[in-house]
């Protein structure tokens, strides 16, 4: 009962920091946001579809830059806060706290999102058609979750150390190429494929072209196929995450030093 | 303590032979790693409704042993248990069952406001949702924090924070509570109030440890206290068992204007002075000189201040302050 | 007055020597290694990629990647610098030196210095991924103009970011600022496409942007230009710059004072 709280709790608690000074919000809009209008610049003499192409990949840079920059930031705002130690003395695993911060930071996601598509409908007058509504929504909500799972995973290195804003900025945009947002997995080397595919936003992307552009072909496993690897994938990392919270809190508590901002 | 409390028999932490060492690493080609040991081999236990004061200079193992004793740190060797659970073993149980006061500037979500702040902490800690907005009030209560409990933290001046940290580690009614240096930096007033708060705390049957390096605060409010210094416990007793220590020494204390730090260590040459304590303000001066017999030292110690602008000399009772001071540098 | 630049130089070093420490002390070596050497290869890598999906015929992918091999000096002489008065006012160790005598401008410019050096070493590795990952032809490269391209926009960028930092200094954050700035030049500083692309209402601001210049003289030295045919860019890219750091210096001094009178120097 408790872990549910902290959920509960954490989220409502991340929620209130962020009404509180909702202009942190703006780091993690403007890369992605500046990237879909350059984007945009370079297809501009391409066809509609390209549009909304860019659009749906700035989109999910969006959502990606949001996730994994909250998840770390959580941590060390709390850090910073000096209550990192205090969050860990409480009978709360720290694992459900972060989570339910992640997932807030994953609604967030989609403010995010959801600003670039206005911004770059309005802006390049750009119709606004989706292929199938409805399963664009469902592609949209179970890629949150799993981006919301895949920060959890990245949240634990924060806990370990303090330098793991360097993880942050480093995966920004290695990411950005590795899930094909801007263009097709299969222009990257073949050697990359496995580690593109172990990525869910890389699935995410492709489900809401399937379901967004009308005549699109992409991985082979089709949407479904799309849904089904995101959902694998999102149980993958947090198992991982609450196998990695454990090593990462008895660490901390070895080495005794949380308490250094 | 003048008031009639139940002490009880059964001991709330037990503390065997603990220890521990921190490892740390500099530099980039050549590390060089370096061990300290903050704790090192302490034994004591602490029964239900007593309160514990850890007294030491900075540094001495203060802190890394309540660290350790609220899990936040595990032991390098040795065992501790609160409440009868292992802190290593079984931190969770330990958890919910303590409160922890480590106060200071930091600690605290400065974005919010402290009302909102309890609320987390009362959520993480698991107090029973009914009871939740109840609790808080008390809390709030307890400390007098009422009125600005709506305010953003960061709001706050230091003595509000403090009060905050103190109504943040009662939120889960625990029954036994460590504070760190609960008063420092508080002004006289609030530091008051900070101690009355912790009596009535004792009045309900809770157990505390606390850590201070105020010798009143640790006179006038423990029932025992251990002197750790260098990670070692130098000696534990009673505040009055601690100042018997000092029953064979008289303190003779020097008050002038114009002394300074080479008439101090003036004294402390002097044969027959066992230990020199000195309060340096910028009008007045106040040296205490521990000695074995005041009559027979006056004339030495006046002798050798006698350049100097001094005031008054009285022979005085040994204090507390008197009695650590002495075993601390005799174990330095 | 020799006392003066005595002590100018002073405060300049050591605050350069402070810089180098307290980014040491956050980010241990191997860290900063990692960092200089990723920051520019994925976003390269981004950009090549679209470009090479796009396939637009105005846009080449040597185009794309030397623009965006310069850009990426904006990582550390944009962000960098302007989070110098962030971290300060964080740490809140600007009250502090603020009310020491020392020289505002050597205290700054000599923080940031290590930046510029930052910033040359992250280009050049930038424009080696160029020439050995993406295909980039620089036989016909003027090296030595390419160079004095990249020392000018290091230091110019870098005074551009100072002003950001002084008005970061007046806000309650300059990390929005820093974060706003240093993605706009993707946008704004013909990176990935001409300036001719912006509307035109939008194009002076590119031209008040250092890096502008920049992409477009390394672009020549790589075609082969000389010293002497990009002197012009590079003049211009100097006097922005130098406008950039005196603007600067004005703010600073102002916000500085106005934040005296209303106390807001160590709210965060």
């Amino acid at each position: 009962m408790t872990r549910l709280r902290a959920l509960t709790s954490s989220f409502r608690h991340q929620m209130l920091h962020f009404f509180a000074e909702p202009q942190w919000l703006i780091p993690n809009i403007i890369a992605p946001f500046v990237m879909t209008l350059v984007a945009l610049m370079l297809f501009r003499n391409s066809s509609g579809n390209f549009v909304l192409y860019a659009i749906l990949g700035g989109g999910m840079m969006g959502m990606w830059g949001n996730t994994i920059y909250s998840s770390g930031y959580s941590i060390q705002f709390d850090r910073w806060n000096g209550t990192l130690e205090a969050v860990l003395a409480t009978p709360a695993p720290l694992v459900w706290i972060i989570a339910g911060r992640a997932l807030w930071n994953a609604l967030i996601g989609i403010l995010n999102a959801v600003f670039i598509f206005i911004i770059a409908v309005v802006w390049f007058q750009v119709p606004l058609a989706l292929a199938d509504p409805l399963l664009f929504f469902l592609a949209l909500f179970v890629t949150l979750l799993s981006l919301a799972a895949l920060g959890l995973v990245f949240s634990s290195a924060f806990v370990l150390t303090r330098n793991a804003n360097v993880l942050t900025n480093g995966l920004e945009f290695p990411i950005y190429v590795g899930t094909g947002t801007m263009f097709p997995i299969a222009m990257l080397p073949a050697w990359s494929g496995p580690l593109s595919l172990s990525l869910a936003p890389s699935w995410g992307i492709d489900a809401m072209r399937y379901s967004a552009l009308s005549g699109y072909v992409g991985l082979d496993m089709g949407y479904w196929g799309d849904m089904v690897m995101m959902i694998i994938l999102a149980f993958v990392y947090v198992t991982a995450a609450f196998l990695l919270f454990q090593k990462v809190e008895n660490r901390v508590r070895v080495k005794g030093d949380i308490g250094r901002i | 303590m003048s008031e009639i409390r139940p002490i009880g028999t059964e001991k709330v932490i037990e503390v065997t032979d603990l220890v521990r060492v921190y490892k740390s690493s500099q530099g980039f080609i050549h590390k060089k790693k370096k061990e300290t040991l903050a704790v090192d081999r302490i034994s004591f236990s602490v029964k239900k409704g007593e309160l514990f004061g850890i007294l030491g200079p900075n540094g001495a193992g203060k802190t890394t042993t309540i660290k350790m004793l609220t899990t936040l740190l595990i032991p390098t060797s040795g065992s501790a248990k609160v409440l009868g659970f292992d802190v290593s073993k079984h931190p969770y149980e330990v958890r919910k069952r303590i409160g922890l006061i480590i106060g200071g500037e930091r600690g605290l979500y400065f974005r919010i406001s402290g009302r909102q702040n309890l609320r987390y902490f009362a959520d993480l800690y698991g107090v029973p949702r009914q009871e939740r907005e109840k609790r808080i009030e008390d809390v709030l209560r307890m400390v007098d924090l009422l009125d600005r409990c709506d305010d953003r933290v960061e709001d706050y001046s230091r003595g509000m924070k403090q009060r905050l940290h103190i109504a943040k580690g009662l939120i889960n009614d625990p029954e036994v509570i460590f504070m760190d240096e609960p008063t420092i930096g508080l002004d006289p007033q609030a530091s008051r109030d900070t101690r009355k708060l912790i009596k009535d705390l004792l009045v309900q049957g809770k157990t505390i440890l606390m850590t201070t390096h105020y010798m009143f605060e640790a006179d006038e409010l423990c029932d025992r206290l251990a002197v750790i210094n260098k990670g070692k416990i130098v000696a534990m007793d009673t505040p009055r068992g601690l100042k018997s220590l000092m029953k064979d020494t008289c303190v003779i204390e020097v008050e002038g204007f114009g002394l300074t730090d080479k008439d101090v260590e003036t004294l402390k040459a002097i044969p027959g002075v066992r230990a020199v304590s000195a309060t340096m303000n910028e009008d007045k001066q106040v040296l205490r000189v521990q000695v074995a017999d005041a009559g027979e030292m006056l004339a030495p110690i006046a002798g050798r201040l006698s350049g100097s602008n001094v005031i008054d000399m009285k022979v005085k009772e040994p204090t507390l302050e008197d009695a650590y001071l002495w075993l601390v540098e005799k174990n330095d | 007055m020799f006392a003066r630049v005595r002590d100018f130089i002073r405060v300049f070093w050591s605050s350069a020597v402070l810089a180098k420490n307290a980014l040491f002390n956050w980010l241990s070596p191997p860290m900063w290694i990692m960092q200089l050497f990723s920051i520019s290869l994925f976003q390269i890598a981004f950009f090549v990629y679209v470009t090479k999906y796009v396939q637009n015929p105005d846009i080449s992918v040597t185009y794309v990647a030397i623009g965006n091999a310069l850009q990426s000096i904006s990582y550390v002489t944009v962000f960098a610098v302007c989070n110098i008065t962030g971290e300060e006012k964080q740490q809140g160790t600007l009250v502090p030196i603020l009310s020491t005598p020392a020289n505002r401008m050597a205290m700054f410019v000599g923080r940031a210095m290590f930046q510029i050096v930052n910033g040359i070493a992250t280009a050049v590795i930038a424009l080696f991924y160029a020439a050995f990952l993406f295909g980039v032809d620089f036989s016909h490269a003027d090296m030595l103009a390419l160079g004095i391209v990249i020392v000018i926009t290091a230091f110019a960028m870098t005074g551009f970011g100072l002003m950001l930092s002084s008005i970061g200094l007046y806000l309650r954050t300059s990390m929005i600022i820093a974060n706003i700035f240093l993605f706009i030049g993707l946008l704004f500083c013909g990176v990935n496409f001409p300036v001719s692309y912006l509307p035109g209402y939008l194009q002076p601001i590119s031209y008040g942007i250092p890096m502008t210049f920049g992409t477009d003289a390394a672009r020549a030295a790589v075609d082969g230009s000389s010293l002497l045919g990009i002197s012009g860019t590079l003049g211009l890219e100097i006097l922005v710059g130098l406008v950039a750091l005196l603007l600067g210096y004005l703010m600073f001094t102002m916000f500085e004072n106005l934040s005296r009178k209303r106390g807001t120097m160590d709210r965060y």
